[in-house]
């Protein structure tokens, strides 16, 4: 009981640090929300501005948006921790590693994922995506973002030390990613046609778990290399 | 058995003996495959000559995947039980297995122009194809990308084995992606009811292939020991010099 307790106070007061360090500014929160509106933009300037045709790729280009402005952030998450000595500390300290980056990339979905909740609307508006959708939207989302930071942790932890990582990253992240976006854009699709969006929601969830198991575990592997050099 | 070969002059020797049967089956294999795949097979009733299309592409198509995943295994005889000739093997792999994906998605793509009618379709095969030439890609650009090798090495065997986990949901979600989409519009190639005219160079090449693969690995892996050899002797000398000079 005492060690659970303990576990889930490791946890929260990681959260809590994540949070501490990435909302100190009003930018960082609303960085990845006015990119991602940019990218938005771009692709409807590149697609033309007629409603029957955005209507059919809204979907998608939601969720290119949303990868594309998760990934340049990606690569900070623990390359700051690495050069600054926060993870030489981690490594020493009695919490095991993987914990620490479960609960880290738990803080990076939230991050990530609240700013992106609240400008939703926005979204719809600009997207014009269907009322019915939104449910499913917000799920896919929440189940699809939490993959992509578990995907990103490995990511990260690949691309610590590397000469231009910030190239690599996305080269080395895309193509993990492809099955999220394909069954992620597949319940907004399912929806659309009238058909039953569970099955692309529980592979989806059913890969998310997958991840969470084994992610930690990958990322702590290589930031044990990372570190002994 | 791999503690056994892992010894780098174990290794050549044994190689250096059978370097030459490995050539000789190639040629062999690839000249008779050649021949009655060019030759003496049947035209395809549908598709005509461009069927012969097929004795390059589903064998390099097969070797591709195989080879990421020997890449995939050796990794994780590097990973475990830090073989140093491991990783020589698995970075001689990956150049190897990426241009048999390149030549599967270029020798699809001139297949694809006159049964198709264009050089490119969204297919699920092709599009899983292109996802491992960038699993391949990452695992290059990713060993090269460290100042020091062994980093490299290491941190690119993990990605090697992640890959290996999600090679198989890629390819699951493709085809799901892919039935989502389109109906079957395209031509079932090959099918169960293949002429044994035509499985005989099919075999052949295949074997052709895998020998030359086997021969161009085996021939990468001892210039890598060659050029280690040269390091460390370089490095002999400087240390003596030094040690003369002060």
């Amino acid at each position: 009981m005492s060690l659970q307790s303990s576990f889930i106070q490791i946890f929260i007061s990681h959260i809590k640090r994540e949070f501490l360090i990435n909302f100190r500014s009003l930018v960082d929160v609303t960085s990845i929300t006015s990119f991602m509106i940019l990218i938005v933009t771009l692709f409807v300037l590149g697609i033309g501005p007629f409603e029957e045709k955005l209507r059919l790729i809204s979907n998608g280009i939601f969720w290119i948006g949303l990868i594309l402005a998760i990934i340049p952030s990606l690569e900070k998450t623990l390359q700051r921790d690495y050069e600054n000595g926060w993870l030489d500390q981690a490594i020493t300290s009695p919490t095991p590693m993987e914990l620490v980056l479960l609960s880290k990339s738990l803080a990076y979905w939230l991050i990530v994922i609240i700013p992106l909740l609240i400008s939703l609307p926005l979204f719809i508006i600009l997207l014009n995506i269907n009322l019915k959708l939104i449910p499913w939207l917000l799920i896919s989302i929440l189940v699809g973002g939490l993959s992509i930071s578990l995907i990103g942790i490995i990511g990260s932890a690949l691309t610590l030390g590397a000469k231009r990582g910030n190239i690599l990253l996305p080269i080395l992240i895309i193509p993990l990613i492809i099955p999220i976006s394909i069954f992620g854009i597949g319940i907004s699709e399912a929806v659309r046609i009238n058909e039953t969006p569970l099955d692309n929601l529980f592979l989806l969830i059913g890969f998310t778990l997958i991840y969470m198991v084994i992610s930690p575990f990958i990322s702590a592997f290589l930031i044990r290399i990372a570190i002994s050099r | 058995m791999f503690d056994w070969l892992a010894n780098p002059n174990r290794f050549n020797r044994i190689t250096e003996k059978i370097q030459p049967c490995i050539l000789f089956i190639t040629i062999i294999t690839l000249i008779s495959g050649l021949y009655f795949g060019l030759f003496d097979s049947p035209k395809d009733y549908q598709q005509g000559d461009a069927v012969r299309i097929m004795y390059v592409h589903v064998p390099s198509a097969w070797l591709a995947s195989f080879l990421y995943f020997s890449l995939a295994i050796s990794c994780v005889f590097y990973l475990v039980w830090k073989h140093p000739l491991a990783d020589l093997v698995s970075s001689s792999i990956a150049p190897i297995g990426a241009l048999f994906s390149v030549l599967t998605l270029v020798t699809g793509s001139l297949w694809g122009k006159p049964m198709w009618g264009t050089w490119w379709v969204w297919d699920a095969r092709l599009t899983s194809m292109l996802v491992l030439f960038f699993f391949y890609l990452g695992y290059i650009l990713l060993s090269n990308a460290f100042e020091r090798k062994i980093d490299g090495s290491k941190t690119a065997s993990v990605l090697a084995i992640v890959g290996l986990i999600n090679l198989p949901i890629v390819k699951f979600s493709v085809d799901w992606w892919h039935t989502l989409h389109q109906p079957a519009s395209i031509i079932k190639i090959g099918g169960p009811s293949i002429d044994d005219k035509m499985l005989l160079p099919l075999i052949l090449m295949i074997f052709a292939l895998s020998f030359f693969s086997l021969y161009m690995i085996i021939l990468n892996v001892k210039t890598k020991l060659i050029e280690k050899k040269c390091e460390a002797l370089l490095l002999k000398s400087n240390l003596e010099e030094i040690s003369k000079t002060g």
